[in-house]
């Protein structure tokens, strides 16, 4: 319990020491006293920092979620193809000319997310072996990159800048007035996650076992499969294809907190992944994902490696 | 009566065996006893409600197993099954703490009195000085008093257990049946296992259930080996 607490009060500090060093600095200096009346401030610093929170808060507790649903450690938004489908979703509207606007591109986005989401779970109740999982949710991905490849094929140079830039994901594109936007459809989909923490604790075990426990699991799942692809869309939407923090994270949130009861990990890979997402918003002229992946595949390599050896023990 | 069955027929998609009128008591011990795929463990699912019978009645508490809502027969019936594959790092108190859930509210809480029962479980299933350890790192025999401690911090009027002593060893089978004949006696817990050991079965179970070719025929436990129903599994 101490060492949960610990970790509470660590994470929450450095959350709040990270937005606050994202909020003060910049390549412009801003004077203390002019600090709020600040344009820069108001419109280019502080949606950075609601961006790279949200991001990370929404991406942890979706990777944590599939990782649990799927009972398979290296399940994500990204493996599973989910954010492929938000991307392509983004990419018809940046590429094919189809502006839906903000709330539309959340939205393709959503039904994006949604359509892989119930493909792969109908996938996993057909063969219920986490290999073919994750075989056919990067095949799904595949495919989806093959779409996307062919309208960046029939696209012209400046959709094809704006998209390649998307792709690099970024915590500064974020509008001010897209911000409510964001938050809001990141609290929905904590919501609907927050909501199942019941099934989710037993899920761990299997669908057999929770329901044992009396949990209507049909009912659970779904729930936890639209919260997850609502919280990785949005991010898709809003930020770009960030990756690895929803498979990273999880494990990160495990080894400190020690604890697989979600009632705690949710929340720790919450703030686990908006420290994450601040510190890697702190290196804005570098590619998102390249400063993402650079933590994120050891976290996996590591990984993995536990599993091997424990399973060569 | 706690359970009872009428002309039940039970199996995925055909019986397995002629239907069943079967009825236990309060704080009776049953174990069912049939070669491997004689449908013993379908009949335990069937009783705990996750498959539903083919053809017949089968009633709990006088009501309809199938019209329970599934929290309220969370809270009457538990199966334990030994397969089960634990995550890396839960450990047993988280685990036997999971037995809480069909009590808990929609953020998964635990009462004083919640952590008090997972306590008792512990201790009763000799496990508290285990409680830190990963369940996935103990023994086969120490996994399954872990599995039993979840099962009775359900506090259930029914315990169904599939084979709960595969993996014991001879110390370990004995005090498990007189475990769970104590608990059964103490706190008027219905327990139905599954076995292959018929010697155990006849000391402390109250009644047999024996799997033939096509049919499951009851005996009290001391008369099962007169009326010739184990003669299969003599020596």
């Amino acid at each position: 319990m101490k060492r949960i607490v610990l970790c509470f009060v660590l994470l929450s500090l450095l959350a709040v020491l990270l937005s606050f060093f994202t909020l003060v600095s910049g390549p412009v200096d801003i004077p203390w006293d002019g600090l709020w009346s600040s344009r820069i401030f108001w419109e280019l610093r502080l949606p950075r920092v609601v961006a790279a929170l949200l991001s990370g808060v929404a991406l942890s507790v979706a990777g944590l979620s599939l990782q649990t649903v799927f009972r398979n450690p290296l399940a994500g938004p990204f493996v599973l193809g989910i954010s492929s489908g938000a991307s392509f979703a983004v990419a018809l509207s940046m590429l094919a000319g189809l502006s839906f606007g903000h709330l539309g591109t959340l939205g393709a986005a959503a039904v994006g997310s949604l359509a892989v989401t119930s493909l792969v779970l109908g996938i996993s109740c057909r063969f219920r072996n986490n290999t073919v999982l994750l075989v056919a949710g990067l095949l799904i991905g595949y495919f989806i990159d093959a779409c996307i490849s062919l309208l960046i094929s029939w696209s012209d140079a400046e959709s094809l800048r704006v998209y390649v830039s998307w792709g690099m994901g970024s915590f500064g594109r974020l509008a001010p007035g897209s911000l409510w936007i964001f938050a809001v459809a990141v609290l929905v989909g904590l919501l609907l996650v927050g909501a199942s923490v019941r099934y989710l604790n037993g899920a761990r075990l299997g669908d057999e076992f929770a329901r044992g426990l009396g949990i209507p699991v049909g009912f659970y799942k779904k729930l936890v499969l639209l919260g997850s692809s609502i919280l990785a869309a949005s991010v898709t939407a809003f930020c770009g294809p960030v990756a690895f923090l929803g498979i990273a994270v999880p494990h990160l949130a495990y080894l400190l907190l020690r604890t697989t009861n979600h009632r705690v990990l949710l929340p720790a890979s919450a703030l686990c992944g908006s420290v994450i997402a601040l510190l890697a918003g702190l290196f804005p002229t570098y590619p998102l994902n390249a400063v993402l992946s650079l933590v994120g595949v050891p976290v996996i390599l590591w990984v993995l490696v536990r599993h091997s050896a424990k399973e060569e023990l | 009566m706690l359970l009872e069955c009428r002309r039940l027929s039970f199996g995925y998609a055909k019986p397995l065996a002629e239907p069943l009128d079967f009825s236990v008591t309060e704080g009776q011990v049953v174990a069912l006893l049939g070669e491997n795929g004689s449908g013993k463990s379908t009949l335990l699912k069937t009783f705990g409600g996750m498959i539903p019978p083919l053809e017949g009645s089968l009633e709990l508490e006088g009501q309809s197993v199938a019209a329970y809502g599934l929290r309220e027969l969370a809270r009457k019936v538990a199966l334990v099954r030994m397969g089960l594959a634990v995550p890396d790092q839960m450990t047993v108190e988280e685990f036997v703490s999971l037995g809480r859930s069909p009590y808990a509210g929609v953020l998964d809480g635990r009462s004083a009195e919640d952590n008090r029962i997972v306590e008792e479980s512990l201790r009763e299933m000799d496990l508290e000085s285990f409680k830190d350890r990963a369940v996935a790192e103990l023994s086969d025999g120490e996994r399954s008093r872990v599995f039993l401690a979840r099962a009775l911090a359900q506090r259930v009027k029914l315990l169904l257990l599939d084979e709960p002593d595969a993996f014991m060893d001879i110390p370990r089978r004995k005090n498990l049946f007189v475990t769970l004949q104590k608990i059964s006696r103490e706190k008027g817990m219905t327990v139905i296992l599954s076995t292959h050991w018929v010697d155990y079965a006849e000391k402390y179970a109250d009644k047999i259930l024996c799997f033939g070719r096509n049919a499951v025929v009851e005996a009290l436990a001391a008369e099962a080996r007169k009326l010739g129903l184990l003669d299969w599994a003599e020596v």
